[in-house]
């Protein structure tokens, strides 16, 4: 899963993105609000940690601008205006969720699963493909009985292909939604990283769960 | 007692009307007697004319009608007449058959002169007299005898009548114009107290309004429109003074909410930066890395704190300060030491230029703030390989203390509000780290405090300048 930090204060944007970044997803950051707004309608981030007060451009006038574009990226409001006045505007004016500083790092890690879960219709924390399970809490993934250990982007792989279970995933969308902007990942790094998953998760003597599309990119199910 | 307006008002009617009242029921009187008075006299005067016109002199004989002594007033014993005439010697020549014994009261008095009088007569009852001295008729004035009256035969008639009827008129007209004035006065207080009492019920309205406002909704106003003119001034005062509290209360509400922001900040950095150090375990620069930033995080809260306390006291006036010599250059040196080094990293240069033997009288440990503050906000703002100066000028009463950094993209609008708490110029926090806003805010009230001036001036070349002027000679306390 792919976010966004907007947050101008550096020792909470440096442990921010290392926060996020170990729990498995890809972080975007940055302290200014122009470049904010410009990685915003650039890509498809699922979720923008937003804070207000940044310089260049105030936090609510990024919030409008990409909702005046029509994107549906979930917005996180993190700040320290904590009246239920800001809060009601931040909400109104299209944020999803909004949370005061100082926050505990496992209330902004949980408030955002369930803004991904949001994103992918899926309420419940743990996901089935199979005889495949993925505690989207807990980050543990388990085939039949065996716990699979898996690293930080193979899981963030694979939870990505298992929020659109049974959907056809394109090799650039996982690129768009896996990886940060500025990594280097090369061209066919998804392919790899596919290798990579298919060797933990798939069994030989058990159906196939992960399936190459031909020409349109991969697909996570039970069923072939 | 208090003052009370009612009070004021009522007696003041009451006793208004009361003397008014006064006066007139005593003209009304005094005007209704001497018309009564008069009436009575002039018909107790006709009498006695004709009592005296019957008089004849006939050779020393003196003569009363018969007729007239029968008449009915002289006999009337329900208001009895009564005359009486005497010789100018004194000696009685006739009376009223009426006063049996007694005599009437002769008064003095001169030929032709008119003697009224009030007496009492034999039940106490009040009678009005009439008193004359005349010359009789003589009978034959035609006969060869006929003699001039002569002095020595005046004569003295006095009429007495009861005027029983016309004083109990009087004590009734009194009775009436009391009464009549007591029912007035008694009415009026009533009235009066209903007007009073309408009249100052705006007074009581607008009370009930001023109670009405609660202290946490300053926004209430009493409506003038609604109140008389003579208390809409008032009202304006009022309504001006809710505004001031108002203002004082909103300031104080948003900056108590900027302090609970610009400490939130920090602690959001500093508990995320912990909380996710503690995720997994990690090597040990790893950690030495985050305790320093960590450091650096409680270090600016640390500032941030100390200088809240001293806005705060400097508002409560709780900062003492004394006055004693100080060498400025060496001060403002002194001051520049924490920041060099920042300055050094940044690429800043700083040139003291204040003269050597610049000496002042002030609070040192005060003044090393305002510079402190000045420095700290100068290294922040100015741009890279930019240059920070501080130079003095000094006159007999006053010493004036610039200091400019280069780099500034402010216009001169803008940074006329630097002096407000937790101003910044882009509504967040600076490029590098938390710098909150009060910096300057402490400045200027630390050297108000200190008897002098801040004021800040951005010159042509993007230079922020802050110009202090400080009282420089030694004023005794």
């Amino acid at each position: 899963m792919r976010l966004l930090v907007i947050e101008d204060y550096k020792p909470l944007q440096r442990s921010l993105t290392k926060g996020l970044s170990e729990a498995g997803f890809a972080v975007d950051y940055t302290g200014d609000g122009k470049e904010g707004l410009w990685y915003a309608k650039g890509s498809d981030y699922d979720v923008i940690i937003l804070d207000l007060m940044l310089p260049g451009i105030n936090g609510l006038d990024i919030l409008k601008e990409i909702r005046n574009q029509g994107q549906k990226t979930h917005i996180l409001i993190l700040t320290a205006k904590d009246t239920v006045k800001d809060r009601v505007t931040g909400l109104d004016l299209g944020a999803d969720d909004y949370l005061i500083k100082p926050f505990a790092f496992e209330e902004l890690l949980a408030r955002i699963r369930a803004l991904l879960r949001r994103s992918y219709r899926e309420k419940n924390p743990s996901i089935k493909i199979g005889d495949l399970q993925l505690d989207l809490t807990k980050q543990k993934v388990r085939r039949g009985r065996e716990e699979i250990q898996l690293t930080s982007r193979e899981y963030a792989l694979l939870e990505y292909l298992a929020m659109r279970a049974g959907q056809t995933v394109s090799r650039s969308d996982i690129w768009e939604h896996v990886y940060e902007f500025n990594s280097s990942a090369y061209s066919n790094v998804v392919d790899v990283y596919i290798g990579y998953l298919r060797r933990k998760i798939e069994r030989p003597n058990k159906p196939r769960l992960i399936h190459t599309i031909r020409g349109r990119g991969y697909a996570l199910r039970a069923q072939s | 007692m208090k003052y009370s307006l009612r009070n004021h008002l009522l007696t003041g009617i009451i006793g208004g009307l009361v003397l008014l009242l006064a006066v007139f029921s005593l003209l009304v009187y005094v005007l209704i007697y001497n018309a009564l008075i008069k009436r009575f006299d002039t018909s107790l005067l006709s009498m006695a004319r004709i009592l005296a016109a019957s008089v004849e002199i006939d050779n020393d004989e003196i003569e009363l009608e018969f007729e007239l002594q029968q008449m009915q007033e002289f006999q009337d014993t329900d208001h009895p007449t009564y005359y009486q005439l005497w010789r100018a010697d004194g000696t009685v020549v006739v009376k009223s058959a009426l006063l049996g014994e007694d005599n009437l009261f002769l008064p003095a008095s001169r030929l032709d002169e008119l003697v009224f009088g009030q007496s009492r007569g034999r039940n106490n009852q009040p009678q009005r007299s009439v008193g004359l001295r005349f010359i009789p008729r003589v009978s034959d004035s035609d006969s060869k005898d006929y003699k001039e009256p002569t002095s020595e035969q005046t004569l003295a008639l006095v009429v007495v009548r009861d005027a029983g009827d016309l004083y109990s008129q009087l004590m009734f007209l009194k009775l009436v114009l009391l009464s009549a004035s007591i029912a007035v006065i008694t009415l009026s207080f009533l009235v009066a107290a209903f007007i009073v009492r309408r009249g100052l019920a705006p007074l009581n309205a607008i009370a009930a309004e001023i109670s009405a406002i609660k202290e946490d909704d300053l926004t209430a106003r009493i409506n003038t429109n609604s109140i008389p003119t003579e208390i809409v001034p008032i009202g304006n005062r009022l309504n001006e003074l809710l505004s001031r509290l108002e203002e004082a209360f909103e300031r104080e509400r948003r900056f108590t909410a900027d302090v609970a922001h610009e400490l939130r900040t920090p602690l959001a950095g500093l508990r995320s930066t912990i909380e996710v150090t503690l995720m997994r375990a990690r090597d040990r620069h790893e950690y030495q890395a985050v305790i320093s930033d960590c450091l650096a995080i409680v270090e600016n809260m640390q500032k941030m704190v100390i200088n809240l306390l001293t806005l705060a006291r400097l508002e409560t006036h709780q900062v003492a300060f004394r006055r004693e010599q100080i060498n400025l250059a060496k001060l403002a040196s002194s001051c520049w030491r924490p920041f060099s080094k920042t300055a050094l990293e940044r690429k800043v240069t700083f040139e003291n230029n204040i003269p050597n033997g610049t000496i002042l009288f002030s609070d040192s440990d005060n003044l090393a703030i305002v510079i402190s503050n000045l420095f700290d906000n100068a290294v922040e703002y100015t741009n890279e390989t930019g240059r920070i100066w501080a130079t003095a000028k000094k006159s007999e009463a006053c010493v004036e203390i610039t200091i400019a950094n280069t780099g500034c993209t402010l216009t001169n609008e803008q940074v006329s509000q630097v002096f407000d708490s937790f101003w910044r110029a882009d509504s967040s926090r600076s490029h590098t780290d938390v710098h909150s806003g009060l910096g300057l805010a402490i400045v200027q009230r630390v050297v108000r405090a200190l008897g002098g001036a801040a004021s800040v001036k951005v010159q042509k070349g993007g230079i922020f300048a802050v110009r202090l002027v400080l009282p420089a000679a030694d004023v005794p306390q």
